[in-house]
């Protein structure tokens, strides 16, 4: 809870610094030089990109010569599932990302009602090359590489299901608490069409994000994964559209299948943004709990910073 | 027979209004000279009332840039001008623009549309032609514009 009052403040102080006309370079030195959503969202691991799959773009408005922070808070009420997440990121000279993000998932109905898992989500991405918005002239798009370390810190309350000695996911089958994702990130804005597609292909190991550890009884290592956005871009600063993230079936206590969102992104200011979605993840531990029904609702992200 | 003949000639009507509207230029679809020069003159408003981008019209004849800009939009955009000012790279050779000032730029050009009432998605259109024009204006981050010594640390 501490971590989560830091990042709050840090939110309203990152959201406060932000020029806001961005007339000039702000208290911090950064020139919110880029153009509107071109910093993207803070996606549920805490990455530049949408909702639930990253993108191309260094998070920050901070240009090639200067740099951006944000923090972050987004909140997923799903039909057995609270999970909410909470972090900070910064994006250097439009070229480095890093990011941090917490990520809890409490379980609030159903058999496993009042289990509760946390995890830790370090993320790096690099910008390669490309400019998703100016080569309007070729089909290159703007590429990223990106890595995410996830910790998972564990189990808890499990003793309120009457599950007693249940603290770790590796006694559900995972092979690891912890594991490191890689991704290449694809992202290319067809402004004749006014629509942002990206692509992103990702090497995991992570079962329901990492929430029930990494690897398992069915497939012990690495997976390649796809996942994909498309966002039609209804103005400057707002735009709609939907995600697809596919994930590895590792754990057999667990059928993961793809989450996917339909999202409204807008950034009203360089210092300000907000996503609403509608957030499928699928089921969840449904051999376990026999409740095989999607986990699903809405999804509400803020993000403030500069 | 006669229904299905005037069905027919319906259906050719429509098609030739549809290849007709494929046929309408961008510039057309804006709004021609009137709203071109509209945006021209809303983008230059806005550039002037721009901190972060006006100090390098300082010495800029601004209605002669006013005027470039409405030639430039009309003829990229397949309107009946000729563009008289020189190519982008030449026209910016002396300038030190950096990536956050094109993006001012660009900004302000969006707003310009908006004030001159393009629909968003004509704007975007529009710069699909004038985006790849970035590598033409922004200059490196060690640039020294010609016949000008760099500052003393």
């Amino acid at each position: 809870m501490r971590r989560m009052t830091v990042v709050t403040t840090l939110a309203v102080a990152l959201g406060v610094v932000g020029t806001g006309s961005a007339r000039a370079d702000n208290l911090l030195g950064a020139d919110e030089g880029k153009l509107h959503l071109t910093a993207g969202f803070s996606d549920l691991d805490g990455a530049g990109g949408g909702g639930l799959v990253p993108m191309a773009f260094i998070t920050g408005y901070g240009s090639d010569q200067s740099w951006g922070a944000n923090a972050h808070f987004t909140n997923m009420q799903l039909r057995d599932l609270h999970l909410y997440t909470y972090g900070v990121a910064a994006g250097g000279l439009d070229r480095f990302e890093l990011s941090y993000t917490r990520q809890q998932l409490d379980i609030t109905s159903g058999p496993l009602d009042g289990l509760g898992v946390k995890q830790d989500v370090f993320g790096v991405k690099v910008k390669l090359i490309g400019n998703a918005i100016f080569e309007q002239d070729s089909f290159l798009p703007q590429v990223a590489v990106g890595a995410q370390y996830r910790h998972n810190d564990g189990i808890k309350h499990a003793e309120a299901v009457g599950l007693d000695g249940l603290i770790n996911p590796k006694q559900l089958g995972a092979e690891a608490e912890h594991s490191t994702d890689y991704y290449l990130a694809l992202t290319k804005v067809f402004l004749g069409q006014s629509l942002l597609v990206n692509a992103v292909v990702r090497e995991t190991k992570a079962n329901q994000f990492g929430l029930l550890g990494f690897g398992g009884d069915r497939h012990r290592g690495y997976s390649t994964k796809p996942e994909a956005s498309v966002a039609y871009l209804v103005s400057r600063r707002i735009a709609v559209g939907g995600e697809i993230r596919t994930g590895p079936h590792n754990l057999s206590v667990d059928d993961q299948g793809n989450a996917w969102t339909v999202f409204v992104g807008w950034t009203p200011t360089k210092n300000i943004s907000l996503v609403a979605a509608y957030l499928n993840i699928g089921s969840v531990l449904a051999p376990v709990t026999q409740v095989s029904r999607h986990q699903d609702g809405p999804y509400l992200s803020v993000q403030a910073g500069f | 027979m006669k229904l299905y003949v005037q069905g027919l000639q319906a259906v050719v009507l429509m098609c030739a209004m549809a290849a007709a509207q494929a046929d309408t230029t961008l510039y057309e679809k804006i709004g021609g000279a009137a709203k071109c020069k509209a945006v021209a003159e809303e983008f230059t408003a806005a550039i002037l009332a721009d901190d972060r981008i006006n100090f390098t019209f300082a010495e800029s004849d601004v209605k002669k840039f006013t005027q470039l800009f409405y030639e430039q939009l009309c003829n990229v955009t397949g309107g009946p001008c000729k563009y008289t000012g020189r190519d982008m790279h030449e026209a910016h050779a002396k300038l030190a623009i950096n990536e956050a000032m094109f993006n001012a730029i660009v900004e302000d050009l969006y707003i310009g549309f908006e004030k001159a009432h393009v629909p968003y998605r004509l704007q975007n259109k529009v710069m699909v032609i004038l985006a790849p024009m970035e590598r033409d204006i922004v200059k490196p981050r060690d640039f020294v514009a010609p016949n000008t010594t760099k500052p003393p640390r």
